[in-house]
């Protein structure tokens, strides 16, 4: 069909192109169908039932402005920002709603300015956030993006919530009953020396009041036997939750000598003193192996053991002592591949006995990285003894390792490097 | 420069694209690859678009007869294109309740580059923002062209293709959609121009320039169809995430009756996973530009927005006039007043906006 004989669709027959275009040529045409669109087109939302972001009251409604993130999360956040900072395709992957933003901003490092924290705790004037809506950032443009800058009176509690070191919202207490998500070192691990630092994290953030020496505990059994009477309860130079994260509690034994043992957290979810949430609803602790803990109800202690042996000629113990804590993080990272040092994976035992194992060296190919039976044969013992030929002594930049656990290493590669 | 001319006319006949702004591809019945590099439209123009924007677009072109063969086509040597936008302006906006702000900004030096290693077939693209503030690049790309340019295959930190590209990135389509000239995302985009039809595949991060954060992808489709008056298309996207998922969709349309360019877009978006469960949101844009003169135009145009379906009351609209004057080659200034209507207990929802703004396109 020609374009000059589209038809259009009239009662009386075909309205061709040209009388339609004329008609819809005409100025009082189109600003007849303009008006009409306006007249008949959705109208603006009245606003009954709603906050100031748009959303339902009963989802939070009007709070006042105030220094805290809760207030802004409603008064900036959701009034100004989630209309483009939200969901799937948040510029930025910066994704501001209520249940990102606090992640999302405090501590992270801008994508425009990577210098710069997006919100930098307790400096307003070095967070990238404040010089976005200030219009100060040294890129792109002020934000809301093509709307009215927030006001400064309103900027100034951001400020002030900056200031006071960003901290998330309390919020009123959850219902539900607190649990522990992770806990380091793992329950059942077997260490090669005590670690200074014990930490748990929860689901959501205890009453700091209901942490401390009466509700958590690590003692160590003497005789591997638990409570026989002989047990040691450590003296934790602290015990508090993380300034930066208040779900985490740190525990601090930088103080206690190690010793070869076998140690046992409790925290308590029973009794007199006990751990709380905000709501005031007892730790949920039950432990069976499994995290997260609990049964589902409030109440239970949380009892999780771990060991410190010094290192075994067994890979899952130098997975433990070295390859986890000293090989894998920021080098030895996977995925496996051809390529140094990431695609030498050390990040499990399974990724490091496939990367090891009867597989030759990429530096010296002639050389097999783990000979089983054959420490003197074993790349590995040449890295990390510093005889190799190539390359540089490993651990790269860092100490060398000690010589009881090279000397672990050295057996368990003589011992048939198992699995 | 009659080679540029000859290669101008060429390149009109044999079709891909041209645009500045959607309006003007409705009005010369082209596709966006007429006037632009992009065959998505927007960013650096090819010599057609140059000719166009020095020779037919503004009322009166200095230096030369209108229709002669001098013009500016960024050609600087064989294998090197350049272009540019300079753009600033005063603007003022009125919230109710608070203090007017009003400020004249010189808004951005956009510089644009493209690097025919092989030309007509092999081209690395540079799109950066070179000041008022620290220069940083928006898009950087390596085009393969093949079969006469009927396909292409892209790779790199582009804009992705998603509806009616507006200048405008506050429109509520641009905005809500989160797709706009502020979001390039990496990733591939394959393209098919075939006489009247286009179609533009991306597959990216879905990170919207954010670094990679998850296996999940973002996948978006155009396609459209020009003909000399009107055109429709229609566009899907879908970004997985770890965040939660997005669904977008939209069909667009435009249509030329006499001086008269319409322009028109229904987004539908459903996200997965907010803080709020599953949302679905609609924004759409009916806007008419009407050519009084030539170097005169005034667009008008009505957007609305409903945040989210399921909640009653929450929707705004936003509706515009605006003068667009091109008094000669390189300049354009446009004056506008916007007026924005939403929920009477949010004043940034129902403030008004006056411009005035000067583009400099080079």
């Amino acid at each position: 069909m020609h374009n000059n004989e589209l038809a259009w669709p009239h009662p009386a027959g075909a309205l061709k192109i040209e009388q339609f275009g004329k008609l819809c040529t005409s100025p009082r045409t189109v600003l007849a169908v303009l008006v009409a669109s306006f007249v008949t087109a959705c109208s603006a939302g009245s606003g009954d039932g709603l906050s100031v972001s748009g959303r339902p009251l009963g989802e939070g409604g009007n709070v006042p402005l105030a220094p805290t993130l809760g207030s802004i999360q409603a008064n900036v956040f959701d009034a100004a920002c989630v209309v483009c900072h939200s969901g799937a395709t948040a510029p930025l992957g910066l994704r501001l709603d209520k249940a990102n933003s606090f992640a999302n901003l405090v501590g992270v490092p801008s994508q425009q300015s990577g210098s710069t924290l997006r919100v930098n705790p307790g400096l307003p004037d070095q967070s990238y956030l404040i010089q976005k809506l200030e219009g100060t950032a040294g890129s792109g443009a002020q934000m809301p993006l093509g709307g009215p800058p927030i006001p400064a009176s309103t900027i100034a509690f951001v400020r002030q919530w900056i200031s006071d070191g960003a901290m998330p919202d309390p919020g009123p207490g959850p219902t539900t009953p607190p649990v522990v998500v992770a806990m380091t070192p793992d329950p059942d691990s077997v260490l090669a020396t005590l670690p200074s630092q014990v930490t748990v994290a929860f689901d959501q953030e205890p009453d700091a009041a209901t942490i401390n020496a009466s509700t958590v505990e690590i003692r160590r059994s003497v005789d591997a036997q638990f409570d026989n009477g002989d047990d040691e309860v450590l003296a934790a130079a602290s015990i508090q939750l993380s300034g930066a994260n208040p779900r985490l509690l740190l525990i601090d034994l930088s103080g206690v000598t190690p010793v070869e043992d076998r140690y046992r957290l409790t925290l308590l979810g029973n009794g007199a003193n006990l751990i709380l949430n905000l709501g005031g609803v007892a730790l949920d602790g039950e432990f069976s192996g499994t995290l997260p803990s609990g049964d589902g109800t409030a109440g239970g202690n949380f009892v999780a053991e771990f060991s410190v042996q010094g290192i075994q000629p067994t890979l899952a113990s130098i997975q433990d002592s070295v390859f986890t804590p000293t090989c894998a993080p920021g080098c030895h990272t996977g995925p496996p591949g051809p390529g140094l040092p990431s695609g030498m994976d050390l990040s499990s035992a399974a990724a490091s006995y496939a990367s090891l194992v009867g597989v030759a060296s990429v530096e010296q190919p002639s050389i097999l990285r783990v000979a089983p039976s054959d420490a003197n044969a074993s790349y590995l013992i040449h890295k990390i003894e510093g005889t190799a030929a190539v390359g540089g002594r490993m651990p790269l930049g860092g100490n060398p390792l000690p010589q009881e656990t090279i000397d672990a290493i050295r057996l368990w590669i003589d011992q048939g490097a198992d699995p | 420069m009659k080679r540029a001319v000859l290669f101008a006319v060429i390149a009109l006949l044999l079709a891909p694209d041209a645009r500045s702004e959607p309006y003007l591809a409705v009005q010369k019945g082209m596709k966006c690859v007429a006037c632009h590099t992009s065959p998505s439209g927007g960013g650096k123009r090819n010599s057609y678009g140059n000719y166009f924007a020095q020779r037919e677009l503004p009322a009166r072109t200095l230096g030369a007869a209108t229709g002669g063969a001098n013009f500016w086509d960024g050609e600087l040597f064989k294998y090197l294109a350049i272009g540019g936008d300079i753009r600033g302006g005063w603007n003022r906006i009125e919230v109710p309740g608070q203090a007017t702000t009003s400020d004249t900004e010189w808004e951005e030096f956009i510089g644009y580059a493209e690097v025919k290693l092989i030309p007509n077939t092999l081209s690395v693209h540079l799109d950066a923002q070179l000041a008022p503030d620290d220069p940083f690049i928006r898009e950087q790309y390596l085009r393969l062209s093949l079969a006469d340019g009927r396909f292409y295959l892209k790779g790199g930190e582009f804009f992705l293709p998603f509806g009616l590209r507006l200048q405008d990135d506050s429109a509520f389509i641009r905005q809500v959609g989160g797709i706009n000239f502020n979001t390039p995302d990496t990733g591939w985009e394959l393209g098919w121009e075939q006489d009247r039809w286009s179609v533009q595949f991306a597959v990216s991060r879905g990170t919207a320039g954010g670094p990679e954060t998850d296996s999940g992808k973002q996948y978006s489709l155009v396609v459209s169809h020009v003909r000399d008056r009107w055109r429709v298309g229609g566009s899907v996207n879908f970004n997985d995430t770890a965040f939660g998922d997005r669904q977008m969709q939209n069909v667009f349309a435009g249509l030329r009756t006499g001086r008269v360019s319409w322009l028109g877009e229904l987004d539908f978006i459903i996200d997965e996973g907010t803080s709020t469960g599953r949302r679905e949101l609609w924004a759409g844009l009916l806007e008419a530009n009407v050519q009084l003169t030539r170097g005169h135009n005034i667009k008008i145009s009505y957007e609305h927005f409903d945040p989210d379906d399921d909640v009653a009351e929450d929707e705004q609209n936003r509706f515009s006039l605006l003068w667009e004057y091109f008094p000669i080659q390189f300049v354009q200034t446009r004056l506008g007043y916007r007026i924005y209507d939403g929920i009477p207990q949010n004043p940034a929802q129902n403030r008004d906006q006056y411009f005035a703004e000067l583009h400099l396109p080079f």
